[in-house]
């Protein structure tokens, strides 16, 4: 798997300077592991059916509106509030989607088309790191670019914009279907502050067969482990979204981000849901564990630390052809993996296990390619692992979504080369200019993308909207791999080439790809590409 | 020139930056100097207080109790050889874009001072008040120089653009202060490669961003307007934004109340 190979790969990351550089920083105060339960968003919630927004929407500031007319409206508000992410810290301003960081869990549908109205209620001055402008992205949503998040779409406090959300297979294929999906702030140059500040939830996608539901009598349903959690009802719930990100705070316990760092910001601290380091009880059972790197900078390398294997069923939210036995996973930033942990197979003196990442990363720059010894290595999440058997009627199937035909001969390669001169982020020697298109990609067609990078730089490049599929990476195809799917997010170490294949359908207009370490993506390392008809 | 309509020895950009120069000489020119803020008092008179000792790497700032950011005061010149201070005189208070350049770049100098003018441009009628244009030189160059590069490119006498220098000690402890380097020694202090990046700062807000100065100057306009609190951004011919689907107003908006817990 793709992993194997990074490991042994080579990396020329300077690590004399980076720990350097690491020394620099302060740490954050202590605090104590393992002392607060794992939490999760509430459900986002819909609108009655009676109920209407107020004003109305506007049916022709949207593409095929009509056609995947909203079934369910939401009414969401993003505004400040105080959040301790730990006891032994002090209450930090965040920014929060309907009063929650992570953001409200929205619980989708295909064929149940949504609009949302995000109100933003944040004050209008915001003293320190942070914009009161937002917009928001559905990362790897198939949507219009109007309700995309493009970075400048950004609007200020006392607004709101309606995000149509049509929960749409690409081209009508079932075999485009998505899982797990997230959003997240997507404000120029602001992006990783407000992420940092807590804007960022799941967005999960269900349809017939990822049904949500273990114990569908639909024959062909994966019956994975399901049940995600609503806040705090976790009871009988055996399917996980877990957002890993990592945050330092100041000698006051406040969460604090380094506003001048260029390379990427890396914290000292683990929080999974916006929790440092917690505890969470598992039956001896399976359960789908929705992996997602949260940012800005950091890389994980997740290991169970007894070395258990578990089964990948989905990467960047598509399930893969079959699922793969991995006893590791390699993320970039925003990159996601689901997993299917079977803790029945456990010893029954195995009372604990913790969820931990052996990524070396010293700077904000990408991993050292160094895997750190498990007995160092940085625990994330412990796992306490209930006595007894129980029922467990959820699977893993041997097949799961097969990768959709590349059927639509190719017009056009194009090559994207993401490099740095003179300390700035260019794209085939660009700048980033909004105004410009770099790639007029034309409807019903499908092109081949080559990706490279240069210099000792990671770059997970995201590409919105439509999903590549990665016919190389370095050389070598990607089949039965983690990469052998579809996938949003490529992630680039230093030299790395990968050719993908991509098509164009459903929708017109403009859609960025930018680098996913935010810190880079805010400093510019983007590009427009538009479909046209 | 309309911000030289007094001209004195020192910099008008703040009348206490003379008796600020008279209090500490030449300490600032030193990178590892520990000067900090002064604050006048009823009587005019101008006081240093105790600041603990900045770190000794360079670029290091200093975080206040009121949530602003304290610089080394460096001691700087401007095009017309006044002493300004960095921390002091360009910092507190103060929004604005800074770019790094030196006279003899045979580089991208040229084209950056280029697309800053056309930002100016765009921003012209708040340059000055409250914007300023913050231009330092990597090679020592004299102020003499400096205002014969602004001269003979139109700039000279703009209100609001400072093109500054210092020893490169001083120069090197601003960049790294505005993150603009490298963790290879090598490639930090090679000239040729110098960062072509913009900062901009609003310093009471302690809100940063950056951007490449070669950019489109519409993007560089916006990043400075960006920093300023929403009712008070300017509208200014030029940055307007195309949106497919604009974000409306909110109706019978009334601003968020302060935040309370709401954790979990």
């Amino acid at each position: 798997m793709q992993g194997s190979a990074l490991a042994t790969g080579a990396f020329f990351i300077n690590s004399k300077f980076s720990l350097k550089m690491l020394a620099e920083e302060p740490p954050s105060p202590f605090t104590t592991p393992w002392i607060q339960p794992l939490r999760f968003a509430p459900y986002a919630v819909p609108l009655p059916d009676f109920a209407r927004l107020d004003p109305a929407p506007i049916p022709e500031l949207h593409q095929r509106y009509e056609e995947f007319a909203p079934q369910h409206l939401y009414n969401m508000t993003i505004s400040e509030q105080l959040v301790r992410p730990h006891p032994q810290l002090g209450f930090s301003r965040c920014f929060a989607y309907q009063g929650s960081v992570p953001g409200v869990t929205f619980m989708a549908r295909y064929g149940t088309p949504v609009l949302c109205r995000i109100n933003n209620a944040l004050p209008s001055v915001i003293p320190g790191f942070g914009s009161c402008d937002v917009i928001t992205h559905v990362h790897n949503g198939f949507h219009a670019p109007e309700s995309d998040g493009f970075p400048e779409d950004r609007f200020s406090p006392g607004s709101f914009k309606d995000h149509h959300w049509p929960n749409m297979l690409a081209s009508g294929n079932p075999l485009e279907a998505k899982g797990t999906l997230w959003y997240h702030d997507h404000c120029l140059d602001f992006t990783a502050q407000n992420t940092y500040r807590g804007l960022a939830g799941f967005y999960l996608l269900f349809d017939s067969l990822d049904s949500g539901t273990e114990r569908d009598p639909n024959p062909d349903a994966f019956r994975l482990p399901s049940g995600v959690p609503d806040g705090r009802r976790v009871r009988n719930r055996y399917d996980l979204p877990l957002i890993f990100t990592d945050r330092r705070f100041d000698q006051n316990g406040l969460l604090a981000f380094d506003t001048m760092n260029m390379d990427g910001i890396l914290g000292d601290k683990f929080l999974v849901n916006g929790l440092v380091q917690p505890y969470f009880e598992v039956e001896r059972r399976k359960y789908r564990f929705r992996l997602l790197v949260g940012g800005p900078s950091r890389f994980f390398d997740f290991w169970m630390s007894n070395g258990m294997t578990f089964d990948v069923v989905a990467m960047d939210g598509n399930m893969l052809p079959a699922p793969i036995v991995a006893n590791h996973v390699k993320l970039g930033v925003a990159e996601r993996a689901d997993i299917v942990v079977d803790f029945s197979q456990l010893p029954e003196s195995t009372t604990e296990v913790y969820l931990v990442n052996r990524e070396d990363q010293r700077d904000g720059r990408g991993p050292t390619g160094n895997t750190l010894p498990m007995s160092t290595a940085p625990r994330l999440l412990k796992l306490i692992v209930r006595p007894g058997q129980v029922q467990d009627p959820s699977q893993v199937p041997s097949v799961l979504r097969p990768r959709p035909a590349m059927d639509i001969p190719v017009a056009q390669e194009r090559s994207w080369h993401f490099d740095r001169s003179n300390g700035m982020w260019t794209v085939n020697g660009q700048l980033f200019d909004h105004n410009r298109c770099d790639a007029f990609c034309k409807q019903g067609t499908a092109e081949i993308w080559h990706f490279s990078t240069a210099g000792g730089w990671a770059h997970p490049v995201h590409v919105h909207c439509e999903e590549p599929m990665v016919l190389s990476y370095n050389g070598k195809p990607v089949g039965g791999t983690i990469l052998g799917g579809r996938k949003d997010i490529f992630t680039l170490y230093p030299g790395d080439e990968m050719s993908v294949y991509i098509k164009f359908r459903d929708w017109l207009g403009r859609y960025p790809m930018h680098c996913h370490n935010t810190v880079h993506e805010d400093h510019a390392m983007m590009v427009r590409w538009d479909i046209v008809p | 020139m309309p911000h030289n309509e007094n001209p004195s020895e020192t910099s008008p950009l703040s009348r206490r930056a003379s008796l600020g120069a008279l209090v500490l000489p030449g300490l600032a020119a030193l990178a590892g100097c520990a000067t900090g803020p002064r604050a006048a008092s009823d009587s005019g008179a101008v006081h240093v207080r105790d600041l603990p000792e900045f770190p000794a790497r360079p670029g290091s700032t200093i975080m206040e109790a009121d949530g602003t950011r304290t610089f080394r005061n460096h001691e700087l010149r401007d095009q017309d050889g006044r002493v300004v201070r960095f921390q002091q005189d360009l910092m507190a208070g103060q929004i604005f874009a800074a770019t790094f350049m030196y006279v003899n770049c045979t580089g991208i100098c040229s084209d950056m001072t280029g697309q800053m003018t056309k930002a100016y441009d765009l921003l012209k009628p708040i340059m000055g008040n409250p914007v300023r244009f913050y231009t330092f030189s990597l090679a020592q160059d004299s102020p003499a120089d400096l205002k014969a590069y602004m001269q003979a490119r139109g700039l000279y006498g703009r209100p609001g653009w400072y093109f500054l220098t210092a020893p490169r000690e001083v120069i090197k402890d601003i960049r790294w202060g505005f993150g603009f380097s490298d963790p290879d020694e090598e490639v930090d202090s090679n000239l040729n490669g110098h960062t072509g990046m913009a900062r901009f700062g609003h310093h009471r807000l302690d809100k940063w961003s950056s951007c490449p100065a070669l950019a489109n100057p519409v993007l560089t306009a916006r990043s400075v307007v960006a920093l300023f609190p929403p009712d008070k951004r300017p509208e200014l011919a030029g940055l307007e934004r195309e949106q497919l689907s604009p974000a409306r107003k909110i109706p019978n908006y009334q601003p968020a109340p302060p935040a309370t817990d709401r954790s979990l």
